[in-house]
């Protein structure tokens, strides 16, 4: 449970931070969850269960490392679950009245959408994005406290969810979404590649490029980063884009894989996101953490609440344990709180 | 003490300047976008001036009032509570466990008992912790309805055995209906604490700058676990209010309840960064809400759209006020 490890350098190279990780102390706990899970389920280290496990943790993980980024700038985003499933709904009714336009008829008797599979991925990218930037704009240039601006969103969106569904699910019945949840290569799910690649690219860009030590300037000291001429409310408006499409991907593979969409899905995994963030060693205060730890506290996450699935714990013993791990993460690592200066 | 002094000094310097007037200005304007949107319905429904209606618009309003009272004092303090609706569900789960008792003082006694325990661990985590409140409060909403669903394993409860509870919800109190009488009486209360008592100006040191709150003599810490206190046993009587209203304990009720609170409080003139907000400033906000949703409720306009109207007001609200905090910055 030791999340609060401290790691003062901002910016690790990519070999030392990979040579950090085999020592880090949530390696040893996700090997502690595969031993605990492996000695006390015959069905835990299956490659059924494994598989199920690597395409849920794409999603959470996907989450979290948006969650990352925007909370590396010293700000918060609690719209990411609300974004996921909201640009995966509007994309849908969109390309239903695309196909309205021109004539066709994509959604069909008990709400089975059944119109090309890849106007919707579009559409959903496009509203992740739109979303993000409008969640950054309100921060960055309007000054809206992030919290607030993304609260609202969170709303709005959950509400806009219900206005566009009018409470039914829609089934995404073509054959790219099946693909999309159901394909893997060598047993590796294809959800679990899509988050790799884009793990990949965020650590690259957070790592190795301008954007990425800007980022880190900003979450570690904002006054400093203006005056030293950096372009914030740009770079701030870029994280929430990013966090916007992060999302919009989880989207699409967890619709996909569940073949529908409905208004209330993945409600409260912001909480989720934003605990694996921290325990990931994310600063809530900005400036600390790396897309690399986030994914060896996604894995940890997943792999604990698989279990606990495993053991048939209940969704409520679940978001307990959720909201506990949350409290303890942030209670043990130094550098979320602030003490009143006394 | 000085305080009194303090106080004077305080309330000066949270008057908003000239831009913010119109949107975040004094109550006399927040009366006035009242008594229009009330011109409004009177011209758009015939009898919309009726006592009956104004009876219900301040039955829809009350509960949501007094959480939104608490939510006023925490914002003032400069922190946040996203948890009341988690604090109104768990508390009123756990009175609903003692209904088959069949006594009132144990099953409001625990519903309210509930509330300040969890707005007691709020303040603890926050001010002695020190983990940042919108952690500690987000985290508490999912953990206490996840308790409250454990609980009560899913399954909604009926105090209609328990007359004395459904009192809060339909019973009469100074001849008014119970909801309205409490949502006045626990307003005046309010008002009274934060204006004519010593808590008063130290809640709105703390707020606006709690180093020199502290450096003054202020036990910050404490106010702030006093109004995470405050804040968790008004949530637990909103959600008695409405559960003994409806007679139906739902541990899946009250949700975006903390929304809707937090826009009540910020209409009503609170800064999110603290030290500023009243609590006659939050009665006036809650009734322009109450008729604001009667208004949208009349044009037939659905619940979830209201739930996105809530959410512009707040936007609404916060956006004009860039300028200053572009300065600021």
């Amino acid at each position: 449970m030791s999340a609060s490890a401290d790691h003062p350098r901002p910016r690790p190279s990519l070999f030392a931070s990979s040579l950090r990780i085999a020592r880090d102390p949530l390696v040893l706990l996700i090997l502690a969850i595969l031993v605990l899970g492996s000695l006390t389920s015959e069905y835990y280290l299956t490659m059924r269960n494994l598989e199920t496990l690597l395409r849920f943790m794409a999603v959470i993980g996907l989450l979290s490392l948006g969650v990352t980024i925007v909370m590396l700038t010293g700000r918060i985003d609690l719209s990411v679950a609300a974004i996921m499933v909201f640009s995966v709904i509007s994309a849908v009714v969109f390309t239903k009245l695309l196909g309205g336009w021109i004539g066709e008829r994509w959604v069909v008797r008990g709400n089975s959408f059944v119109g090309p599979a890849s106007v919707v991925f579009l559409a959903t990218l496009v509203v992740g994005c739109v979303l993000g930037l409008m969640n950054g704009i309100g921060i960055a240039h309007f000054k809206v406290s992030s919290f607030i601006m993304t609260l609202v969103t969170l709303t709005a969106l959950r509400g806009g969810n219900y206005i566009l569904t009018d409470g039914h699910p829609y089934y995404l019945q073509s054959d790219a979404f099946r693909w999309v949840g159901n394909a893997d290569f060598l047993g590796i799910p294809f959800s679990f590649l899509v988050f790799c690649s884009v793990l990949a690219f965020l650590a690259w860009l957070m790592g190795r490029t301008n954007f990425g030590r800007h980022v880190y300037a900003i979450g570690g000291n904002e006054k400093a980063a203006i005056y030293a001429g950096l372009k914030t409310n740009r770079i701030v408006i870029l994280t929430f884009m990013i966090s916007g499409l992060c999302s919009a991907v989880a989207g699409i593979l967890f619709t996909s894989r569940l073949a529908s969409v409905d208004a209330p899905l993945a409600s409260g995994y912001e909480l989720t996101a934003i605990a694996i963030a921290v325990i990931g060693g994310t600063a809530l205060s900005g400036g600390v953490g790396s897309p690399w730890r986030t994914l060896l506290a996604a894995v940890a996450f997943a792999a604990g609440l698989n279990l606990l699935s495993i053991w048939g714990v209940s969704t409520w013993y679940q978001n307990l344990a959720i909201g506990l791990t949350l409290l303890i993460a942030v209670g043990l690592s130094p550098a979320s709180r602030k003490r009143l200066q006394l | 003490m000085g305080l009194a002094e303090q106080s004077t000094i305080q309330r000066v310097e949270n008057r908003p300047r000239l831009p913010d007037r119109l949107v975040v200005g004094p109550d006399a304007i927040r009366a006035a976008v009242l008594i229009v949107l009330l011109a409004a319905g009177a011209l758009l429904t015939p009898g919309y001036l009726s006592l009956e209606n104004f009876r219900i618009l301040l039955m829809s309003v009350a509960a949501v009032g007094i959480v939104a009272y608490g939510m006023t004092l925490v914002v003032i303090s400069g922190e946040i509570d996203l948890a009341v609706a988690g604090t109104a569900v768990l508390s009123a789960i756990v009175g609903a466990t003692l209904l088959d008792t069949g006594s009132p003082v144990l099953v409001i006694g625990a519903t309210l008992v509930t509330g300040l325990a969890i707005g007691l661990v709020n303040g603890v985590l926050t001010a002695f912790v020190g983990i940042p409140s919108l952690i500690v409060t987000l985290a508490m909403l999912g953990i206490s309805r996840a308790v409250a669903n454990i609980i009560s394993r899913g399954q909604a409860s009926y105090p209609d055995s328990v007359a004395a509870y459904l009192w809060f919800g339909n019973g009469k109190l100074l001849g008014l209906p119970t909801p309205i009488a409490l949502l006045l009486s626990i307003g005046a209360l309010m008002v009274v604490l934060t204006r004519f008592t010593t808590f008063g100006p130290a809640l709105y040191a703390t707020g606006g700058n709690t180093k020199a709150a502290v450096l003054s003599g202020i036990r910050a810490r404490s106010v702030k676990l006093s109004v995470f206190m405050i804040c968790g046993v008004l949530a637990a009587t909103g959600g008695m209010i409405e559960s003994a209203r409806l007679s139906y304990i739902n541990p899946a009720a009250f949700a975006g309840l903390e929304l809707e609170a937090l826009a009540i409080t910020v209409l009503g003139g609170a800064a999110l960064a603290g030290g500023s907000g009243s609590i006659l400033g939050t009665l006036l906000a809650a009734l322009i809400i109450g008729v604001v949703n009667n208004l949208l409720n009349q044009l037939g306009v659905s619940l979830y759209t209201q739930r996105v109207v809530t959410a512009l007001v707040i936007l609404a609200v916060v956006l004009p006020g860039y300028k200053r905090r572009q300065i600021a910055k």
